[in-house]
């Protein structure tokens, strides 16, 4: 009884901290959709679908997890014989099925807990760099602690003939049963093993709220309350406020949103974000994990005293007094952090909100961007090229240009900055324009009305200039009455497609590869095989954060013959492109180098893409590895196809 | 009636241009921060004292004492960034209007008569969009702010002998919040990139740290500063200095020489300032040529070398 209240006492004070502190979290919605947060509940938590991506570390956790779900009920049984050796819990504690999965999932979760200890003691892998290692072999200990105790218990009641169930039903229990006598040092261990078990899981509990292992209380409800709408949407700031609540972003732990909190207590430092981290990957100084590591410490150093209200408290910034400048900056919000967490940990919307502070509130980011935002501002376009140049490209093959008033075409070509201006980019593009044409689809572009979707600016924090050309953009498509977009950019496809709705503006939008390979399988493009081996790269934006994997696909196939990266599909590895790195230089090992290598390394011919930026980036880290592979978009691929026939 | 011009010690060119075309208002009296102003070519000069450092709202407050005072029929300041900083001030300060960067003025209505304040109007020409478009604007105020963008028109010369009287503004704390606090040199060593009237840039093409000896050798016969593509700086062949593009310098010399470079958006947008651009590059393809006003095809580690070899021999005496 004592010991159950002081663990008590312990943990609901600490809950009662915990809660407190989400609670305190500026408001973002996470009402409704609750059939798919179900089915995440269903797939992520109880299914541990996003554990068993990798599946040795995935199955240990499922055993212990799936283990500790069965094994409940018996924490009562235990409390129940702890207090009173001769009683049990009605029904259940009779059941000889009960007894038998308890049997089972017993010695799963002590197997497991020697998986866990052999990766962590044995393979030591670099993803728990950072993590708090001391307290997982704890932690692991208890898990022992109490299955073991608990089959000990089991094996000593039925040494004294005190089991309520039919001991057949409990092979490991019985045959442990054989090492005890009937006597009275067997009646001692009995009461040892139980009381032992009780207050192991007691300890337990009172530790759990103060440990990273506290994700078993909250990582089920953060899983629950994770964006359900398109991963590829940052939540617009409002500007319409009263000045004084005029704050923008996370300058401190009080600017969090209470999801973003939630976020920080539910990461049990699993290091799975890290591993595919691009930035850690080439020696940078992010890691999503231990990111999330430092808000968290933040968040329990400063939190406690914003919560009391302390007089003259102020709380320090999150930059530099969590992270530095350049964990911010090195981030290519490439969303495969987001992607790997088992708890559905957004990193990406914190590293926006860090900077949205730093670039709105305090004008703080790297130099070498700021053209690119001006640009954006003063030309539309991130280079700063005349927008009179933009349809220069398309004059030269007679495509239309959409004037005010002209019937609005089937489909809007939407170019983007990359594929209008730039040279290498700009194939695409051509490649496309000839493409639709071939196949006979009604479209126009909108020339020198079309600018920057915004997106760089966005990725950057500055949501203000974002906005801007958002509502700029939203404007003159609909006074055009677009109703379909193909984009070439998968950054403005996310950007039109995801993000342009909040602002009034609903279109369908495709990917050009999606649109040329329907175009295709509808047998308007016949393009010619070949033997050419083509590895093609997926685009984060499109992959990952958008789910086009098919259709870049289907055309690679038509074309050549498709030779898969190690990292493809949603697990893709960035181009070091995104997050407005286009325009940003990098700090240490380069990430388009490394993926140029790993595409050099399938001894594919070609590298097929379908991002102007990844054009460019990975052209770059093919020439700068000194490969001779091909870098080339994939209507590129597909257009050229078509020539060779002589169509 | 009397226009308000505020002038600048040490921007004086550009102060009397202020004055040249406020003369075209009416009768000029000045506000000057500090210092001497009996030299400048006004009626009548007023100076603030009492202020030690560049606190654009000090100077905003200065100039709405002398407003007050005064009661002109426009203020004009030079198109400095002091200039249209304290006139945003003072703007924003008494709901005023006011018009950046203007070129010309256009006309000067007084129609309406009656009333003073709805029937005034002015019209001006200014420059908008970093000097890619004219504006012609129409103030509708009875005190318009009005700054003179940099050499539109000539200056106003000679000395004048105004008559100078002295006055501290009564300024409070807000007044103070924002305030130079300190001036820092820029450190320049040798030819900087963004003022070099030419620049000798090497690219990919160049292939090595080592390649820019030939590079380094042609901007030393040329006075020239030496820059750099994004992908040398990537590869660590050249510092971050050096590099000439969206993520580097702007440069806009009268001879740009790009030795071994492709000619990427993000280069180009960083060097199309220049007056002229010679390419020197192995590939008759590459992007740079769409850009470039003189091209040489043919390997830059022949050509680059025999240009400064014939360089040396011209200039030997």
């Amino acid at each position: 009884m004592v010991a159950l209240s002081i663990s008590g006492v312990l943990f609901a004070r600490r809950a009662r901290l915990l809660v407190g502190l989400v609670r305190m979290g500026k408001p973002t919605d996470r009402s409704g959709d609750l059939p798919q947060r179900a089915r995440n509940e269903a797939e992520i938590v109880l299914g541990q679908r996003k554990l068993l991506q990798r599946l040795v570390p995935g199955l240990i956790h499922a055993a212990i997890f799936w283990g500790f779900l069965v094994l409940l009920p018996t924490i009562v049984i235990a409390m129940i014989g702890a207090v009173d050796r001769d009683s049990t819990l009605p029904w259940l504690g009779h059941q000889g099925w009960f007894a038998f999965l308890v049997d089972f999932f017993a010695v799963l979760v002590l197997l497991g807990v020697i998986g866990a200890l052999a990766i962590r003691k044995v393979q030591r892998p670099a993803r728990f760099e950072g993590s708090h290692l001391g307290e997982a072999d704890l932690i692991l200990a208890m898990i022992a602690g109490i299955v073991t105790t608990l089959l000990l218990w089991h094996a000593s009641r039925i040494a004294l003939g005190l089991n309520e169930w039919p001991a057949g039903w409990s092979p490991v229990s019985n045959a442990l049963s054989g090492s005890f006598g009937d006597g009275g040092v067997t009646k001692v261990l009995e009461r040892a093993f139980v009381w032992a078990h009780v207050l192991i899981i007691l300890s337990f509990l009172a530790y759990l709220p103060h440990s990273k292992h506290l994700h078993i209380a909250t990582a089920a409800v953060n899983v629950f309350f994770t964006r359900t709408r398109a991963r590829g949407r940052l939540e617009p700031l409002r500007f319409d406020g009263p000045e004084e609540e005029m704050r923008f972003g996370a300058g401190t732990v009080a600017d969090l949103t209470w999801k973003q909190t939630l976020d920080t207590f539910s990461c049990t430092e699993c290091g799975r974000c890290q591993d595919v981290c691009p930035a850690w990957a080439t020696g940078k100084e992010l890691s999503p994990k231990l990111l999330i590591m430092a808000l968290r410490d933040q968040v329990f150093e400063d939190g406690p005293p914003l919560l009391r209200g302390a007089d003259g408290f102020e709380a320090q910034p999150l930059v530099p007094g969590a992270v530095t400048d350049n964990v911010v900056w090195d981030c290519v919000t490439c969303g495969a952090c987001v992607r790997e967490c088992p708890v559905s940990i957004e990193h990406v919307d914190h590293i926006i909100d860090l900077r949205r502070h730093l670039v709105m509130m305090e004008s703080r980011f790297p130099a070498e961007a700021e053209p690119m935002l001006r640009d954006v501002e003063r030309a539309g376009n991130p280079w700063g090229k005349p927008q009179t140049e933009r349809a220069d490209w398309a004059e030269r093959l007679g495509v239309r240009v959409l004037e005010p008033g002209d019937p609005a075409p089937e489909v809007l070509y939407w170019v983007g900055c990359a594929a209008s201006f730039d040279e290498r980019a700009r194939t695409a593009a051509e490649s496309t324009a000839k493409l639709l044409k071939a196949a006979g689809v009604d479209f126009a572009i909108l020339g020198p009305r079309e600018s920057c979707t915004g997106d760089p600016a966005r990725r950057m924090g500055n949501e203000y200039l974002f906005q801007a050309h958002a509502e700029q953009n939203v404007s003159t498509l609909n006074e055009s009455g677009v109703t379909k977009i193909v984009a070439s950019c998968p950054h403005c496809f996310n950007t039109l497609g995801n993000e342009y709705p909040d602002f009034g503006g609903s279109y369908e939008v495709v990917h050009h590869s999606e649109l040329l390979a329907d175009l295709v399988a509808e047998g308007r493009l016949s393009p010619n095989g070949s033997n050419k081996e083509i590895t093609y790269h997926d685009s984060c934006y499109l992959a990952r954060h958008n789910d086009v994997l098919e259709g870049p696909r289907s055309i690679v196939s038509a074309v050549g013959q498709p030779i898969e990266m190690e990292r493809s599909g949603k697990r893709t590895f960035c181009c070091g492109a995104g997050g407005a790195h286009m325009w940003m230089e990098e700090r240490a090992g380069l990430i388009n180098e490394e993926r140029a290598r790993e595409a050099a390394s399938t001894g594919a011919e070609t590298l097929a893409v379908a991002c102007p930026f990844c054009t460019v980036m990975l052209d770059d880290g093919v020439k700068a590895n000194g490969s001779e592979m091909r870098v080339a978009d994939v209507s590129t691929l597909l257009a050229e196809s078509l020539d060779d026939s002589g169509a | 009636m009397a226009v308000l011009v505020l002038v600048e010690h040490g921007e004086d060119e550009l102060s009397r241009q202020a004055i040249a075309f406020a003369s075209g208002l009416g009768e000029v009296e000045a506000l000057a921060i500090d210092g001497d102003a009996s030299g400048w070519p006004v009626e009548r000069a007023h100076v603030a004292e009492g202020m030690d450092s560049y606190a654009p709202g000090a100077w905003a407050r200065a100039l709405e004492e002398v407003i007050d005072r005064v009661a002109p029929t426009a203020v004009v300041a030079a198109g400095t960034n002091r200039g249209n900083e304290v006139l945003a001030y003072v703007a924003a300060r008494r709901d005023l209007p006011f018009a950046a960067n203007c070129v010309s003025l256009l006309a000067q209505d007084s129609a309406g008569g009656a009333s003073a304040n709805g029937g005034e109007s002015l019209t001006v020409t200014r420059v908008r969009w970093g000097g890619s478009l004219l504006e012609e604007a129409r103030i509708h105020s009875s005190l318009p702010l009005l700054s003179v963008a940099p050499h539109a028109v000539p200056a106003a010369e000679g000395a004048g002998s105004p008559e100078v009287e002295t006055f501290t503004p009564e300024l409070d704390e807000s007044d103070l919040l924002v305030q130079v606090a300190e001036h820092v040199d820029e450190v320049s060593t040798g030819i900087s990139l963004a003022e070099a009237k030419v620049v000798v840039s090497g690219g990919r093409g160049v292939g090595s740290a080592d390649g820019f000896g030939i590079i380094e050798e042609l901007a030393a016969q040329l006075d020239a500063a030496v820059g750099c593509s994004r992908v040398v700086t990537s590869a660590g062949w050249r510092p971050h200095t050096d590099q000439v593009g969206q993520t580097g310098t702007k440069v806009s010399p009268d001879l740009y020489i790009a030795c071994g470079i492709s000619g990427a958006t993000q280069h180009i947008a960083g060097c199309k300032g220049a007056k002229k651009i010679l390419a020197i590059n192995s590939d008759a393809e590459a992007p740079i040529l769409a850009s470039a006003d003189y091209a040489v095809i043919g390997d830059l580690t022949e050509i680059v070398p025999a240009i400064t070899a014939e360089l040396r021999k011209a200039r030997a005496p």
